[in-house]
Order: structure tokens, then C-alpha cells, then sequence
């Protein structure tokens, strides 16, 4: 699905080139369920960021589907993104003066849906991860385990092939958390949504099917399950 | 996907109050303010409008030329206009006017002042009069025939019809109502509430027929395809052909422009009124701009908020250009509820602005082009304020923004400018009403040459005049009265001049307009004036009849004979011998010096009594025996006086206007400003409560964080100061201009202006920053 070959990201200070990552290489075939591990600053996020398109490489090339992405421009790279990819945030970042039904609709918004199939597809949804009865409510309302629920079937409306998820349940307790791990298996094995998430924990990286560890910029090592 | 916006925009602005309160009401307050500028503006450039035929309908105004200078002037030669029609082709239609006067009309007990003028009945198809009654073509048929405006028919008859019936006119003459025409809009020139055939007036005065004498004003219609340069080529030199040896030219001016461009120079339109406007737009849409400012100031501040919202509609596959149509989508909402709270604004405040502004203007929504500009000026104000907060916003990186919530640098700067901006802007407009105040006052409390306090006028009606020696006595008898004097004119004004004087010793170049005027012995006494050399009036005039006193600067215009006891010649060479010279004071004009001016010990033919009453009494019981007296003397004739210095006062309208407008332009834009500024302090503060937390554990005051987060403000009002002064000591150096009788600009203006935006902008900041010295530090540092 995606492949990444000598990427290096790194920041200029004072003349020093600071690496966040370095010379870095990684396949990741569609179907996959891949958990990124490693302490912090180790590029976990960067890494995450940069296979999703939101943000650029200092070297290297990246392939996307097919797609030479470090050759696309700005335009075609976040048609790309759009079509192929969903986000799922540590802290939800759902907009707090929309309501739950509103936020899961938006990206369709944003991708040109029609008024009665964004309807069909929100509702399809609510009733998928069973929150039909909390779609007026606003985010403030919500717990957090709740949110991210809502995050995720956000970053799922629109049907993407690949997941992305940064520390997803790293503001939650573990109870809401082995719920979001197992929805997140049942998306990776039921619809074939192939995902990529970071995380700090052991145990929620044991949900992937591979899991792959960083440090300073590079992997350490990488271990199929 | 707006309605989407539109939800977003409405729980946004509910859910931060205060935020969406300083916006909106920056933004009202802004619109509502241009807002009356522009109607005030639309008036004046539509006044006269209702004339249909004012693109052909001119005056004849006169270029006269008084010691190498040019003058102009609207009165012209009563033969003037049946001349005019037969040699010039190119004119439809002529009529006169003589001027305009206040004649007392009377039905039984009932006597009322009415403002009108004698005219030729080609007034009526000139200025398309509509008639509610009357047969338009007849209703001067009849020299005793008058017509009236509804208001005075309906004053005068009620709702009864007018027409057929009679009205006395300065109890002497039976007029007969030949028609009754609809009452003209105030924004327009022609304000007659009557009109009676100038026929009269050519019957009454000999000059009426001569060439020599200036008293009709000449209105002109031409054929539409007439050629103006060309008939202005006729008119220029036509008085000579008529009157050899006057240098005195005519010229067509346009009914487009006599309310705007009525100001002449050395012969030549030279602005008027349109500068006024100008300026009034630009104020205008200084405001609008200055409230647009703080839009983007409050939005751009407030970003922080909104750059986790940026972040994830970024991720969630919004484009910019969705992004940046939302932003401002937002404040085209946000800028049409501060429309709609405008327009309350404006509904409750017109009253009183037409009150200052003297109009009466109003607003309809449903007009076209209130409901178009409402519309216009929504959508524009949203656009304006709209569109940086909109680039800026949109251009976040999701990145940063999500994951450290912290914003690029640059808008910072910005803003600042923008503060810069506004407060320039203010201070220009406060300087700017201090010293049109003090120019006002300093005008004001001018020495005049004359006493203008306790000081009333009545204009004498019928034969008051003939026995003026009884009247004066039985008013000195009164005991309130302190003395009394009959003149041509009121002290302040006098419009009889010539150049026709001559005297030994006066060059052939030297031909300076003169002004003269007839008074009655007490004149120079009742007004307070003071000699400065010979003597007063004797009061028996027939002794006098010989005398004229000058003032000085005819004396120094006469040269040798400009002493007591020279002579002067008028223009029958008849001899005057100068009883005493006057000290120069002041008339026409208070801005300039006083012009040459001669006093005659004649009443005939005057009829403005002044009266001063004394100033130890009771002002509502010395009116009353005053009008006991007039009663007794002119028991036809209402009492109306008036106060010479409310006279004083209306001529300074214009000036005082300004100033008030200034003033009141001045309040808002600080105000905007500082709804502005208190935004961004609490944004500063907001921003910088961590390292005001620091700074309080290690040891800081709250007098000191006060100060720390003030400190940046003050220095930006600081700059503004600086861009602000010289713009501001230029443009109003240029206004003062404008008047022989200046103040000079004073440096403590500016000194004060500064100080006062510097403690308006301190009073403001300093609230939040106190506000944000006195919270706990263990809050704002537990969040880190």
C-alpha cells in the first residue's frame, strides 16, 4: 500500500542539522494492522504525519497507492489524502461547537457528498458504533472514551483504505481503552481497513499485527506477531 | 456546507459572550455611525433634486470688482431679466425674485411671520410647482394675488380650501389665495411658504427699473441644448452695453451646484459645502474602518482558540479556499447582525443627530437604496473585516497547531500595526475637535466693538418708524429698557454698500466697497460702541442730517481726509462732514478685519429696532413690558424679537458643527479603539499567564506584572502619537487657513490629545492587566 524509502526529517538550528528521522525505509502492504513504538522524540509522530501526507519529508521518497507522493503537488496530494486516509487523535480534537452528528459529517462536507447521502452514511455509522442516541450532543457532553469513539467514526465516514491513529488511547483509562483496541481489530479483520497507530503501550501494540520500534529517528527494530 | 458555517458561526459567537458582544458592537457602532454620515451625505447631494428641470434652471450671479479684487453677488438689476429674454435665444424661461422676506400675514386676530419673496410667475413651470388648488396659469393675474404652501393654508384656514379667500399682508394690502402649492422638501434652496407678483415690488421701487441698483435675483431656464459657455459669453460683459462704465460681469450658476460649490473666489466657484462633505465621507469611512480593524484584531487574537478547529478540518480534508469562504462567511454573518443592530442604532439616535445636524433626514428599510445600501455595506464591512483573520486562520499548519497549540509568529505585528492605526486615527480627531473648539471660542470672545449680550431685535412692520421719538421714550420709561436704536440692519450684518464714494485725495485706481447704513441717533450708544475720536449722533437728527460718523478702517481708507471734520461726497456729490470716527467693529464676516463702513443719522427706510435691556433686571418681566410697549405702538403686529447673541451664534453653524461632529466622530472612534484594545490586552493576558505565574512565585508585585503587561500598549499609543501629530498639525493649519482671524496651533494640543489617548488606552489595558496580575499562579501553572 505504502512504501517509504531514505526518508530523513530534520530541522535546521544554527547551522546543525537536528534529525527527527534518519534515512528511514518501511513497506506497509494494504491490510495491515501496524503498531509504532519507541520513547518520545524517538519521531514516532513525524513518521506518522509524514505517511499520512500532512506533512513533507526533508529527503527521501514516498510512495502512496501507486503515487509518487514527493512528486505531487499540493493539490493532488491532498486529493489523495482525502480519498485513502482517516486521522484518530490522542485528544479527539473534535470541534466543540458542532455536535456529534455535525463532526462526523464534516469531512463528507469537505469531500463533496451529497445532503441525502451524507444522511445515509452518518447514520450508518451512529448505528455501526451504536451512538445514535448521543448524535445531538456536543463534545463537552461526551466522555472521553465517548470522543474518541466519535473521533474514529470521524476519520471513518468517508470510507478511508488507511487508518491513522496517534496514541488513540492515550487519554483514556484502560477499560475505554481495550474497547477502542478491540474496535480497532474488528475494523482490521471485518473491513480490511488497514491501520497504522503509535502508541506507548505494550499491550495495545499486541492488537497489530507488526509491530515496529524507533529510536533516534530510526528503527530499531521491527517484529511481525 | 453554509449551513453547516452558519451553525458553526451562531454557537461560536453564543458560546464567547463577551468576545462576540465587543465584536458585534464594535462593528454596529462603526456602521451605525458611518451609516449617519452617508444619509447626512445623501441630503446634501441630493438637495434640490426635486427640481426636474435643474440641469437648464441657473441664477445670474454678479462679479463685481472693488480694488483690483473680485466679489460676487446674487442680487442683480430688476430690468435685467425682460432684457435678457429678448436678446438671448438660447433662454426658455426668466424670472425674479426679490430676495427673500419676512412680510406678517393677517386673517382677523390671527398674524403670522411667513418667509417668501415677490416673484415673476415664470417661477412656477421653472421649478415644476405643484399645486394643490388654484389654476397654475391665472394666479398672478391679479396684482393683490399671493400663492401659499399647505402648511400656511392650513395655518391660516385649516382644512377649509384657501383658495378665493384674503389675507392682509403687513396690515395694509388685501391679498387674494390664488393657489395653494405643496411645501417644498427641506433640502432644497427654494424655502418660500409664499409668493406674490413681483409686480408689486416694481410698483413700490423706483430702483426696480434702473440698471444701476442690484436688488432682484434673476433665475434662468435654458433650451436644453443650449451651449453654456456660450451664453456665459454674452452674459459676461451684457451689464456694460447696458450701463457703460461698470466693470461688473455676469455668469450662469448652475442649480447643481448652489448647495456644494457656493463658495467663490476672485470671481471663480471655489468649493463651499462639498468640502464639508468630502471630508464627512472620508470621516465616515474612516470609522467603518477603524471598526473593521478591530474585527481583525479581535479575530486574529482570539486565533489561538480557533487553531485546534483549523487543525482538524485541515485533517479532515478542508481546503484553504474552504477555509478562508468560512472565515469569511463568518464575518459577513457576524458583520450583517451588527447591520441589523445598526439600524436600531440609527432608528433611536437620528433624532438627535438630526437635531445637530439640523436636517430632517430619515432611514427606510424598505427603500431601495437604504435596503441596497444596508446590503452593500453588510456584505462589504464583512469582507474588509473578513478577509485577513480569513488568510491568516486559514493558513495554519494542522501539524503545529494540533499537537503544540501554539501559533506562528508574524500576526502579532500585525495587530500592532493595526492598534497603530486606530489610534492615530483618534488622536488625529481629538486634536482635531480641540482646536476647532478653540477656534470657535477664540472668535467668539472676540472683541466685536459692540455689547451683544442683552441685546434684542425686533423688525419693525408698519409705521413704527414715523413716531420712533414716542416709542423710544415710552420704552426709556419702562425702566427695563436701557436704551434703544432704529438701523437698517442688526449690528452684525450690513448688506448696503457701493463704491460710489468719493472724497479729495482718492486715487482713480482706489475703489474699495464701502458699506453704509442708516441710524438713528442712539445707534452707536445702544450697541456700546466706542468713539475714537469726535463725537456721537446729536439726537436730534435734523441737526445732524449733515453728519456721518465712519469707522476707523474708513478713515484709514480716506487717508488725510479720514479725520474729524473731513468730507466726504456719496454719489450725487452731495457733502457729508465727518462727525466722528467709530471704533472698528465687527459685521458679515467675524473670521476677517471690518470693512470700510459709513453711519448716517437717518432713520428713513430703516426698520430693525434693537432694544438693551438693562442687566440687573429680570430678562422675562423686561420682555413683557417691552411687548406691552410694541402692543400699544404696533397693536396690529405680533412681538417677535430676537437675541442678538443667538444671532451671533447661527453664524457660526458650520464651525460649530464641524466641531460638534468632530467631537462626537472623535468619542466613537476611541471608543471602537478601545473595544478594540480591551480584547487584546485580555488576549496578551491570556497568553501570557504562565509567565505571569513565574513571575509571581519568584517574588513579582502586581503593580509591577501591571505595568509589565501595559507597558507594550503604551508604547504603541506612543507611536501613534508620533504618525498622528504631524498629519493632524498639517491638516488643520490648513483649515485655519480658512480664517483671517486665527488661533495659532499650540504645541499643549497635541501635548494633551497624547496624554489622553496614552490614559484612555492605560484605563483600558490596565483592567486586564491587573486582572491577569491578581490570578493565582497555581492555576495558570498547573495547566502546563
Amino acid at each position: 500500500m505504502l512504501s517509504l524509502q531514505h526518508i530523513s526529517k530534520y530541522y535546521q538550528v544554527s547551522g546543525l542539522k537536528n534529525f527527527v528521522l534518519n534515512d528511514l525505509s518501511l513497506e506497509i502492504d494494504e491490510g495491515e494492522f501496524v503498531s509504532i513504538m519507541g520513547p518520545s522524540g524517538s519521531g514516532k509522530s513525524s513518521l506518522l504525519n509524514i505517511i499520512g501526507m500532512l506533512d513533507e519529508p526533508s529527503e527521501g521518497y514516498h510512495y502512496f497507492a501507486g503515487q509518487a507522493v514527493h512528486q505531487l503537488k499540493e493539490k493532488q496530494r491532498s486529493a489523495l489524502y482525502k480519498q485513502y486516509v482517516g486521522f484518530v487523535f490522542q485528544a479527539y480534537h473534535l470541534i466543540d461547537e458542532l455536535t456529534v452528528y455535525e463532526n462526523i459529517e464534516t469531512p463528507l462536507i469537505y469531500q463533496d457528498f451529497k445532503g441525502s447521502e451524507r444522511k445515509a452514511m452518518v447514520a450508518d455509522i451512529l448505528d455501526r458504533f451504536n451512538i445514535v442516541g448521543k448524535k445531538d450532543l456536543f463534545p463537552a457532553q461526551l466522555s472521553g472514551g465517548q470522543q474518541q469513539l466519535v473521533g474514529i467514526a470521524r476519520a471513518l465516514i468517508a470510507k478511508p483504505k488507511l487508518l491513522l491513529a496517534d496514541e488513540p488511547t492515550g487519554n483514556l483509562n484502560s477499560k475505554q481503552g481495550e474497547e477502542i483496541m478491540e474496535l480497532f481489530r474488528k475494523l482490521n479483520k471485518e473491513d480490511g481497513v488497514t491501520i497504522i497507530q503509535v502508541t506507548h503501550s505494550e499491550k495495545n501494540a499486541e492488537y497489530g499485527s507488526r509491530i515496529i520500534n524507533l529510536l533516534d529517528g530510526k528503527i530499531e527494530s521491527s517484529k511481525q506477531l | 456546507m453554509i449551513g453547516n458555517y452558519f451553525k458553526t458561526t451562531l454557537r461560536s459567537l453564543l458560546k464567547n459572550r463577551a468576545y462576540s458582544f465587543l465584536n458585534i458592537a464594535g462593528l454596529a457602532t462603526g456602521i451605525a455611525c458611518a451609516s449617519l454620515i452617508f444619509l447626512w451625505v445623501q441630503d446634501e447631494l441630493t438637495f434640490n433634486h426635486n427640481f426636474e428641470k435643474r440641469n437648464n434652471l441657473y441664477t445670474i450671479y454678479e462679479n463685481q470688482t472693488y480694488d483690483g479684487k473680485m466679489s460676487t453677488f446674487i442680487a442683480t438689476p430688476g430690468p435685467m431679466a425682460k432684457a435678457l429674454k429678448m436678446e438671448i435665444p438660447e433662454i426658455k424661461a426668466i424670472a425674479r425674485t426679490a430676495g427673500s422676506d419676512q412680510l406678517l400675514f393677517s386673517l382677523d386676530e390671527k398674524a403670522i411671520t411667513e418667509d417668501g419673496s415677490y416673484a415673476d410667475p415664470e417661477i412656477f413651470s421653472m421649478l415644476k410647482l405643484s399645486f394643490i388648488n388654484g389654476d397654475i396659469s391665472n394666479v398672478f393675474k391679479e396684482l393683490h394675488s399671493v400663492v401659499i404652501n399647505a402648511t400656511m393654508a392650513k395655518k391660516f384656514f385649516g382644512t377649509a380650501d384657501a383658495v378665493g379667500k384674503t389675507l392682509k399682508i403687513n396690515n395694509e394690502q388685501e391679498y387674494t389665495v390664488t393657489g395653494v402649492f405643496n411645501d417644498l422638501p427641506k433640502n432644497s434652496t427654494f424655502q418660500f411658504q409664499w409668493l406674490a407678483p413681483i409686480a408689486n415690488i416694481d410698483h413700490k421701487f423706483p430702483w426696480m427699473q434702473e440698471w444701476g441698483a442690484n436688488w432682484a435675483h434673476t433665475y434662468v431656464e435654458l433650451i436644453p441644448s443650449a451651449n453654456v459657455t456660450g451664453v456665459n459669453k454674452k452674459l459676461q460683459h451684457y451689464l456694460t452695453s447696458k450701463n457703460s462704465g461698470t466693470k461688473t460681469e455676469c455668469f450662469l450658476f448652475g442649480m447643481n451646484d448652489w448647495n456644494l460649490h457656493n463658495n467663490f473666489t476672485n470671481g471663480k466657484m471655489d468649493g463651499g459645502r462639498i468640502e464639508y462633505v468630502r471630508l464627512f465621507s472620508i470621516i465616515g469611512f474612516i470609522i467603518l474602518i477603524i471598526a473593521c480593524i478591530n474585527f481583525m484584531n479581535l479575530s486574529t487574537a482570539r486565533s489561538e482558540k480557533r487553531a485546534k478547529e483549523v487543525g482538524v478540518r485541515k485533517v479532515m480534508g478542508a481546503g484553504k479556499g474552504k477555509l478562508i469562504a468560512q472565515f469569511i462567511g463568518e464575518a459577513i454573518v457576524m458583520s450583517f447582525i451588527a447591520v441589523f443592530i445598526a439600524v436600531g442604532f440609527i432608528y433611536i439616535t437620528l433624532p438627535a443627530f438630526n437635531n445637530l445636524v439640523q436636517k430632517e433626514l430619515f432611514i427606510d428599510v424598505f427603500e431601495p437604496v437604504h435596503l441596497i445600501y444596508l446590503l452593500l455595506i453588510g456584505a462589504v464591512t464583512g469582507l474588509l473585516a473578513g478577509s485577513y483573520p480569513a488568510f491568516y486562520l486559514s493558513s495554519f499548519n494542522p501539524i503545529t497547531v494540533l499537537k503544540s497549540m501554539k501559533l506562528p509568529a508574524g500576526a502579532g505585528f500585525i495587530r500592532e500595526g493595526l492598534v497603530v492605526i486606530q489610534f492615530s486615527i483618534s488622536i488625529i480627531l481629538i486634536v482635531s475637535t480641540i482646536i476647532i473648539y478653540q477656534q470657535i471660542q477664540h472668535v467668539k470672545n472676540r472683541d466685536l466693538g459692540y455689547n451683544k449680550s442683552n441685546l434684542i431685535y425686533v423688525t419693525t412692520q408698519g409705521k413704527l418708524t414715523d413716531h420712533f421719538e414716542n416709542v423710544y421714550q415710552q420704552l426709556k420709561q419702562s425702566r427695563v429698557v436701557e436704551n434703544a436704536s432704529l438701523s437698517d440692519f442688526p449690528v452684525i450684518q450690513v448688506w448696503k454698500n457701493t463704491d460710489n464714494y468719493s472724497w479729495t485725495g482718492k486715487a482713480p485706481t482706489q475703489n474699495p466697497l464701502i458699506s453704509f447704513e442708516n441710524v438713528s441717533p442712539q445707534f452707536v450708544r445702544t450697541m456700546g460702541m466706542k468713539l475714537a475720536s469726535g463725537r456721537d449722533f446729536y439726537t436730534n437728527s435734523t441737526l445732524d442730517s449733515n453728519s456721518v460718523i465712519i469707522n476707523e478702517a474708513m478713515a484709514k481708507q480716506m487717508g488725510k481726509q479720514g479725520r474729524v471734520g473731513g468730507i466726504i461726497r456719496d454719489v450725487g456729490k452731495k457733502e457729508f462732514e465727518i462727525a466722528g470716527i467709530v471704533k472698528d467693529f465687527l459685521y458679515n464676516d467675524m473670521y476677517a478685519v471690518s470693512t470700510p463702513l459709513v453711519l448716517y443719522n437717518k432713520i428713513i427706510g430703516t426698520n430693525v429696532l434693537s432694544i438693551r435691556i438693562k442687566s440687573n433686571v429680570n430678562l422675562s418681566e423686561a420682555l413683557a413690558k417691552i411687548g406691552a410697549v410694541m402692543k400699544v405702538n404696533n397693536p396690529a403686529y405680533p412681538f417677535e424679537y430676537k437675541f442678538m447673541d443667538d444671532d451671533f451664534d447661527r453664524l457660526f453653524k458650520t464651525e460649530a458643527l464641524t466641531g460638534k461632529l468632530a467631537g462626537v466622530f472623535a468619542s466613537l472612534a476611541i471608543l471602537i479603539s478601545c473595544l478594540g484594545l480591551f480584547g487584546l490586552a485580555a488576549y496578551t493576558a491570556e497568553r501570557r499567564i504562565k509567565e505571569i505565574g513565574i513571575r509571581k512565585v519568584l517574588g513579582a508585585s502586581v503593580a509591577g506584572l501591571t505595568g509589565l503587561l501595559s507597558k507594550d500598549f503604551l508604547k504603541l499609543v506612543g507611536i501613534s502619537c508620533l504618525i498622528a501629530f504631524p498629519i493632524a498639525w498639517w491638516a488643520l493649519s490648513k483649515w485655519l487657513q480658512n480664517y483671517q482671524y486665527r488661533i495659532t496651533v499650540n504645541w499643549m494640543v497635541f501635548a494633551a490629545a497624547g496624554i489622553l489617548a496614552m490614559l484612555i488606552a492605560l484605563a483600558t489595558v490596565s483592567f486586564q492587566a491587573i486582572k491577569a496580575a491578581l490570578s493565582n499562579p497555581v492555576n495558570s501553572l498547573r495547566n502546563e
